[in-house]
């Protein structure tokens, strides 16, 4: 034991001294730092006042003028970011007038269920048919009721009516926890990926520097990898800490500047049981992949074998994480595939954690996910701890898994 | 204390390595453990290190099976190799300390070490700033700052200065005054023949020759004579079954073992000669023979 947190000491030494741990850590804070500190001031600054501000012209032109009187205001009322200018000329000419550019876009009345709009080149977020769409469907609807014999107080009334819809949430509710799932499935992600080939690229290099020579003579394997792979957990885990804990602070410091913004509000509003979920099934996933790293990493001969050997292990996970990620975004969070995939130990880490905060899943689920994570990360600690026994001392040709696996288990058989 | 090792065999996956090696290593002497490139040396250091698990074969001390957890080993392997980026003292401290040495303890060994061989001027130093003797001596005490029972040492003289094999040499033969079991690889057979008093030499995996050296020479006939003259000429017209081997120098070889006393005296009353001695052939002779 006293051997195990030697390693672990001197590993983790190693992290948080490397510049380019440091670096990046720091970088992230920076950018975290500006963004919630500064990017509501900067909008603020940027962005101008809509209430007032008519960045367009919208030339109406009319057919039948009589309809001007109420068509003109209720237009202009809706559509904000447009001055309307009543045209008093034909077709050809408003078609003209938004060619030349005086009018950003126009519309043609024929009737009050008739109208052309004219614009130059129509954007994929043009709204203005809709919105126009509704004012005169309105207009036209109230007409109707007056010419009826109601008066137009109640077909006012009438019109504005809207029921009192009052959503009571029994389960979770997608749109508030979507962000910070999210968010933190794709932290889960990153941090996997880069520690993951960190330990592998660690493993290789102490074996192509040939310091595994003595390595391998001073220490027990098991206590090597499991030293190894703890220590990169822990330098992973310290910085997805700070950088989620410095956003917190951050975001505290200036949350009266971001206001009622409902996106932000989601993610920093995290249950704390989901952030404990989330710390355990880091930790889980992070060792079943990192053990896995580590292994291969022993069989390389070169660093530069490195990025083909570990290729099979990445492929795995980028398949779980899409798996994940589209079960996400397509709302199918409690589809067989996502309850399967939140057993199998490679895909569990990411699946069980979403379906736990997108999802109503019985605790005894939970439980037995996590039972089989945890014997998975204790068989593979062993057994790539085998691996690298063998595979540190094997030099020269380019090791196959299957001779190294047909090595250790010929050993045990003795 | 006396290491055994008897009958070691490995095999990897279907090719056998070591077949049936024994010998013998004693507490404050050396063991010259030779061979040529493959012979087994190095899988039978990782098997007695217990990096390497053995097919069959015993590994005693003192008449009992070796106990991991009370013997220690240093080993200075061949292929050199430590940390590069990290410094001197952070390394040798962790090696220490893996071998069980506690951190106060390292740093006094790491002191003495780095003063004794002549390298405390780079305790802070990173090691690829070093240069390549330096490094070895860096290597070197990675193998003996935990002041271990049984120490491996292959190829320790390689590459290194006159100097900084002086100083080596002194060290190794301090561990070995010290009482320590030395196993010694080498192929510089000078150096051999310097520090071991029992040799084994290993090939295709068995031990072709094993004993003390001095006796493995006195072994062989003893029905040559080296004789040393400046009428080397004369010699060799004298006698027929003489061979110049150096400009001074002649080998006789003796169709009796029993008339070496006579040609002996006959020599020294017909030629000017500077010395006589029978021919005892060189370790170099031995292992060419044998490996």
């Amino acid at each position: 034991m006293k051997q195990f947190f030697t390693i672990f000491k001197f590993e983790l030494k190693s992290y948080l001294k490397n510049k380019v741990f440091m670096g990046v850590t720091i970088f992230l804070i920076a950018v975290l730092a500006v963004v919630i500190l500064l990017l509501p001031t900067i909008i603020s600054l940027v962005k101008p006042d809509t209430s007032t501000a008519q960045s367009g012209v919208m030339g109406v032109c009319y057919a039948d003028e009589s309809l001007s009187e109420t068509v003109t205001p209720a237009l202009q009322n809706a559509l904000t970011e447009y001055k309307i200018v009543v045209d008093d000329g034909d077709r050809k000419e408003i078609k003209d007038k938004v060619l030349s550019g005086e009018y950003d876009c126009a519309i043609y009345l024929t009737d009050l269920l008739t109208y052309d709009y004219y614009v130059n080149d129509l954007s994929l977020y043009d709204q203005n048919t809709m919105i126009i769409d509704a004012v005169l469907t309105k207009i036209y609807q109230l007409n109707a009721m007056v010419s009826g014999g109601i008066s137009p107080g109640e077909a006012g009334d009438i019109m504005s009516a809207t029921p009192n819809a009052n959503v009571v949430t029994l389960g979770k509710d997608h749109s508030k926890n979507f962000m910070y799932t999210f968010i933190m499935i794709f932290a889960l992600y990153m941090v996997i990926l880069l520690y993951g080939q960190l330990v592998a690229t660690n493993v290789a290099n102490e074996k192509s520097s040939r310091a595994m020579e003595v390595l391998v003579t001073s220490a027990k394997p098991t206590n090597m990898m499991f030293g190894k792979v703890f220590a990169s957990c822990t330098a992973g885990l310290i910085q997805l800490l700070s950088i989620f804990l410095s956003a917190i602070i951050f975001y505290n410091l200036n949350k009266s500047a971001w206001g009622d913004n409902q996106l932000i509000q989601s993610f920093f509003n995290i249950p704390i049981d989901l952030l404990g979920y989330m710390v355990l099934y880091f930790l889980l996933g992070f060792l079943i992949y990192a053990f896995m790293y580590g292994a291969v990493g022993s069989t390389a001969n070169k660093l530069e074998d490195i990025n083909t050997s570990v290729m099979p292990i990445t492929f795995l996970f980028i398949i779980c994480f899409f798996i994940t990620m589209f079960s996400m975004q397509g709302d199918q969070i409690d589809s067989l595939l996502m309850k399967i995939a939140s057993y199998v130990p490679f895909t569990s880490p990411m699946a069980m954690f979403t379906r736990i905060a997108m999802s109503n899943v019985m605790w005894y689920e939970i439980l037995i996910s996590v039972l089989i994570l945890v014997g998975t990360v204790v068989g593979i600690g062993y057994l790539s701890a085998k691996i690298y026994r063998v595979g540190v001392l094997l030099y020269g040709t380019k090791i196959k898994m299957t001779k190294v696996l047909k090595m250790i288990f010929k050993k045990d058989n003795n | 204390m006396i290491l055994q090792v008897e009958n070691l065999c490995k095999s990897f996956t279907q090719k056998k390595v070591l077949n049936g090696i024994s010998f013998c290593a004693n507490s404050g002497k050396a063991l010259g453990l030779l061979g040529r490139n493959g012979a087994g040396k190095t899988t039978t250091i990782r098997i007695l290190m217990n990096v390497l698990p053995k097919d069959d074969g015993k590994i005693l001390i003192d008449g009992k099976p070796i106990d991991y957890k009370s013997i220690t080993f240093g080993y200075l392997p061949e292929e050199r190799g430590l940390y590069p980026k990290k410094t001197v003292k952070e390394q040798l401290i962790y090696f220490a300390e893996l071998k069980g040495v506690d951190k106060k303890e390292a740093e006094k060994s790491l002191d003495y070490w780095l003063k004794r061989l002549d390298a405390f001027e780079y305790k802070d130093k990173r090691l690829d700033t070093l240069s390549k003797g330096n490094q070895q001596k860096i290597q070197l005490i990675t193998a003996i700052i935990h002041n271990p029972q049984i120490v491996i040492l292959d190829e320790p003289f390689s590459g290194l200065d006159p100097v900084n094999a002086m100083l080596f040499k002194d060290v190794v033969k301090e561990q070995i005054n010290m009482g320590k079991i030395v196993l010694f690889s080498s192929h510089q057979m000078n150096y051999i023949e310097e520090f071991c008093d029992d040799i084994v030499i290993l090939n295709g995996g068995k031990n072709v020759l094993s004993g003390n050296l001095a006796q493995i020479k006195h072994s062989y006939r003893r029905d040559k004579l080296v004789v040393s003259s400046g009428e080397v000429n004369k010699i060799l017209q004298a006698y027929e079954n003489a061979t110049q081997i150096s400009s001074s120098e002649v080998m006789i070889k003796l169709k009796d073992e029993a008339d070496k006393k006579a040609i002996m005296v006959k020599l020294s009353n017909e030629f000017d000669i500077d010395q006589i001695k029978v021919y005892e052939p060189s370790l170099n002779d031995i292992f060419v023979e044998f490996a």
